[in-house]
């Protein structure tokens, strides 16, 4: 059996849907409260584009890269489990090729600074991101001109980009408008979701772009795993 | 005894910082030595505390003695730290026995690049240290840029609490930032302190300096920061166990300065030591329960709980072997007994003392929190004592296999005897170091964890014991393993005159993982009688040893044999190994063979602007890099990089990074290697045979 074959739903439920939600130079956003899943949301992404050659760039302004590849390995093998799949060793091999991360302090990341380092990585040939993950990004006044200059970054180096977006209990807005982090650069975002608790699950609500309407899609809460 | 006396610290610099000048200087004020020898040894005495040639030759320190002194009531262990960071096993041990760290830096040299790697591993440990800065004599001086440098380059939040009186040539003395006084160094060795009021010139300075002291400080205590803010008086007691907060959870480094070469500043760095560094119970201590899957436990610092006591180092002394030891929990008595945790045996205590490098004291007891040490304990280190009945142990049980491998041979007789001394020796110490005679060439074989691993053994073995040796050139150990099931059938028959040989095997190889090999015998109706069975295990497993395919020892494989025949006169134990050993290489034919190398999981710190660079290094030798972490000035680069490519790495690394980066390196996993390198290496094995033919 090949990597290819190994039967992944596509994170948001599009069965055998393989392609990218958000193409080269566009932004996506996952929104939530602390601990609610938005790494767990975007490392699934990751996976299901390395899992077609894709390559990924995951940059954390939070966690220590031990970290973040126990959350890779994790949901691997959860998947992996969930699918019985026999020789998961071997694929988790061969995925490892297609993801580089990357960790910053919060205060030491800008994007001069990526621009210098991607620079390192496809000036020597080491590695050409396909979609770049950002997770940690700190939202606020100052943010509109970073990511404006990230978008050009996405644009220049054609990759794609996913953010998490940490929303606070004192700005919660109603269901289905732009929560609060995001109101002042909603128009530089071409898809985003709201991971909301409800109950024992995790909804997956959808707040812009082009997929809308599916049957209501959920995270297992224990799992992590897109259901 | 009273625990929060004790202070067990590693003094921890690069070359040529001083350290062992230090060293000899605190040993001479605490009365522990009774005159001062030259570091270079003019006098051919030498510094007490620089046992090794090797280490004095290299300027580092490989061995971790410990000495023992005492200071104004506080007991001092002092313990002397490796300054490599290859020694993974050494280094390991030696940061886990200390509590506290002073970071010796040069004030013309400043943070060097071996500074930087002594402080990654305090980090790495967490050690809490403090920085004195030495040589403030030396022309060129300057502890202002250290201080600098410490920030930017360590990214140590480094404060001063004495700034100097005059430098280079007209160094006097410093001004205690705490007690607002001046202090100076009167006696032909600097023995008497002198406490005056501040010089005026340097009032201004000093008030300012301790203003920002006080601010740093703040941070870490809310009764000092009301003080400020009600603008009370700043006592001593408020301001020192402020920093001492901070000191603890390395939140700050308080910066002392001094020439211990011109005898100053040494006893406020003693003082230092009491009253800011840790204590044993305010660090927390780990250990590992054996009976519960090594789960780690936390140690209680009593002296009256289970024992558990880290032997650390061994020496070889003129009354047999010497064991130091600290005590985590409970005591050590003379006369008490203990069981060694990895063989399981109890060990009566003889003698315990307390050494000063090369003298010592008796000891009726060590209790939690000591160093001390054992006569006539048969161990090696990293061992673990306990009471009977605890299953707990300081370090891991599991021990990697080695990754690599070199021939030695001696070059006369003379070396053979103490190569043999030596190698004896490094086994005991070191449990990742192994070695053993190959049957084909009949040479020496030692294995290790790296090249620098097995290089540092053969110099010991020459400089400590007079062994000279010739090297082989290092092989890495690869292995082979098949991907695929296949069945045997192989008749094994000889009919050459007297008794004849004859057995038949059939069945089946297949790969599994979780085994290195397995044996299932399914026959059934007797068709290889019982006695035969292991026989035909024996041949099989004797083919591990050596694959068909490349004479790599093979791994993962599970024979299954199902079907046979013998004969009642011809059939052997010797027959049956014959066939089993033709029905392996039959089947290992169409099992699909390839060949595994040991991959390293290899982590590079860096200063950041080397960052490219170096995961080009690491791009180009075969590395897959993980990630890279940017912490600050600092950034630490992780990959999985096939060991055979790392062959002259730390070489290429410092020309690269003008030796400011350091990497160390660790057996990851077994890999499976590219077509091009397989092919290569069946070239070279092609080779071989051709020569041996």
């Amino acid at each position: 059996m090949e990597k290819n074959d190994f039967p992944m739903k596509h994170p948001l439920g599009l069965e055998g849907n393989t392609t990218d939600l958000i193409s080269k130079g566009e932004f996506g956003a996952v929104l939530s409260r602390a601990g609610v899943g938005k790494t767990a949301f975007l490392v699934q992404l990751a996976l299901n584009a390395m899992l077609r050659d894709k390559n990924v760039l995951h940059i954390s302004l939070n966690d220590p890269v031990d970290k973040i590849t126990l959350w890779y390995k994790e949901l691997f093998n959860h998947l992996a489990q969930r699918y019985a799949f026999e020789q998961a060793g071997q694929i988790w091999g061969t995925l490892l090729p297609h993801r580089f991360i990357m960790t910053f302090r919060v205060a030491g990341f800008s994007v001069p600074r990526l621009r210098e380092r991607l620079a390192d990585l496809t000036g020597q040939d080491i590695f050409h991101p396909d979609m770049v993950i950002i997770d940690g990004f700190k939202f606020d006044e100052a943010t509109r001109e970073s990511l404006a200059d990230l978008k050009n970054l996405a644009a220049e180096q054609s990759f794609s980009a996913w953010f998490s977006v940490h929303t606070h209990r004192h700005e919660e807005t109603p269901l289905n408008s732009i929560p609060v982090p995001l109101l002042d650069v909603e128009d530089l975002f071409d898809v985003a979701f709201r991971l909301q608790p409800v109950e024992k699950d995790i909804h997956i609500q959808p707040l812009k772009g082009p997929i809308f309407d599916l049957a209501p899609l959920t995270l297992d809460a224990s799992s992590m795993l897109i259901k | 005894m009273d625990d929060r006396k004790v202070r067990n610290i590693g003094i921890s610099a690069h070359i040529d910082s001083g350290k062992t000048t230090l060293t000899e200087r605190i040993l001479f004020y605490t009365k522990r030595i009774h005159a001062i020898h030259d570091v270079k040894g003019k006098d051919g005495v030498g510094a007490t505390m620089d046992s090794m040639e090797l280490e004095k030759e290299r300027g580092i320190t490989i061995a971790s003695a410990a000495t023992f002194c005492k200071w104004r009531g506080h007991e001092i262990n002092i313990i002397d730290t490796p300054g490599h960071v290859d020694f993974t096993v050494e280094v390991e041990r030696s940061l886990r026995v200390l509590d506290g760290a002073v970071l010796v830096l040069c004030s013309v040299g400043g943070v060097q690049s071996q500074s930087i790697t002594v402080d990654q591993q305090m980090k790495r440990y967490k050690v809490p240290c403090i920085a004195f800065i030495n040589k403030c004599d030396r022309s060129g001086a300057n502890p202002y840029r250290v201080i600098t440098q410490l920030r930017s380059k360590l990214g140590h939040n480094a404060v001063a609490m004495q700034i100097p009186i005059g430098l280079e040539n007209n160094f006097q003395g410093i001004v205690d930032l705490v007690s607002m006084k001046a202090v100076y160094f009167d006696g032909d060795n600097g023995e008497n302190v002198r406490i005056e009021e501040i010089p005026s010139d340097l009032m201004e300075e000093a008030t300012a300096k301790r203003e920002e002291l006080i601010d740093a400080a703040s941070m870490f205590s809310d009764e000092l920061t009301e003080a400020i803010l009600e603008e009370k008086e700043i006592t001593e007691e408020l301001l020192l166990s402020a920093l001492r907060t901070g000191t603890l959870t390395r939140g700050i480094t308080p910066v002392l300065m001094g020439s211990a070469y011109k005898n100053k500043g040494v006893q406020p760095m003693l003082d230092a030591v009491t009253e800011l560094l840790p204590c044993p119970s305010d660090m927390k201590n780990e250990a590992l329960d054996t009976g519960n899957n090594e789960e780690p436990v936390i140690l209680s610092s009593n002296p009256e709980d289970p024992t558990v006591a880290l032997a650390f180092k061994l020496e070889d002394g003129p009354y047999g072997q010497l064991t130091y030891i600290r005590v985590y929990q409970g005591s050590i008595a003379k006369g008490s007994t203990i069981v060694n945790a990895r063989t399981e045996k109890k060990v009566k205590v003889g003698r315990v003392v307390r050494m000063h490098a090369d003298q010592m004291e008796d000891m009726e007891i060590l209790p939690a929190g000591y160093i001390g040490a054992l006569f006539g304990i048969d161990c090696a280190s990293g061992d673990t004592f306990t009471s009977p009945g605890t299953a707990l142990t300081m370090s891991s049980m599991f021990v990697a296999d080695p990754v690599i491998s070199l021939s030695i041979t001696p070059k006369d007789n003379k070396s053979q005897i103490s190569m043999s001394k030596a190698l004896n020796r490094f086994t005991k110490e070191d449990p990742t170091f192994k070695t053993f005679v190959d049957e084909e060439t009949k040479e020496t074989i030692i294995e290790g964890m790296g090249e620098l691993h097995l290089e540092i053994y053969v110099e010991r073995m020459r400089r400590e014991y007079g062994a000279e040796v010739e090297t082989g050139n290092p092989r890495v150990a690869y292995r082979e393993t098949i991907t695929q099931k296949a069945e045997f059938n192989y008749t094994h028959k000889k009919q050459t005159g007297g008794s004849g040989q004859y057995g038949r095997v059939a069945g089946y190889i297949e790969p599994i993982t979780d085994k290195e090999f397995e044996f299932v015998n399914s026959i059934t109706g007797g068709v290889i009688p019982t006695q035969f069975i292991p026989a035909c295990e024996k041949g099989f497993y004797e083919c591990m040893a050596k694959g068909p395919r490349m004479e790599f020892p093979v791994t993962g494989v599970r024979v299954v044999i199902n079907d046979g025949a013998s004969h009642s006169v011809d059939s052997s134990d010797n027959a049956f190994q014959a066939a089993a050993r033709g029905a392996f290489r039959e089947a290992y034919a169409r099992a699909k063979a390839v060949i595994h190398e040991p991959v390293m999981k290899v982590v590079v710190e860096t200063p950041t602007e080397f960052q490219g660079p170096v995961m080009g290094l690491l791009n180009q030798r075969r590395g897959m890099i993980v990630g890279a972490q940017d912490d600050g000035p600092i950034c630490v680069i992780e990959a999985q990089v096939p060991l055979a490519e790392m062959f002259g790495f730390s070489t290429v690394l410092r020309s690269a990074t003008q030796g400011q980066a350091q990497f160390t390196m660790e057996f990851a996993l077994y890999k499976l290697v590219p077509q091009s390198i397989a092919e290569e290496l069946a070239e070279k094995m092609a080779k071989k045979r051709k020569g041996v033919q």
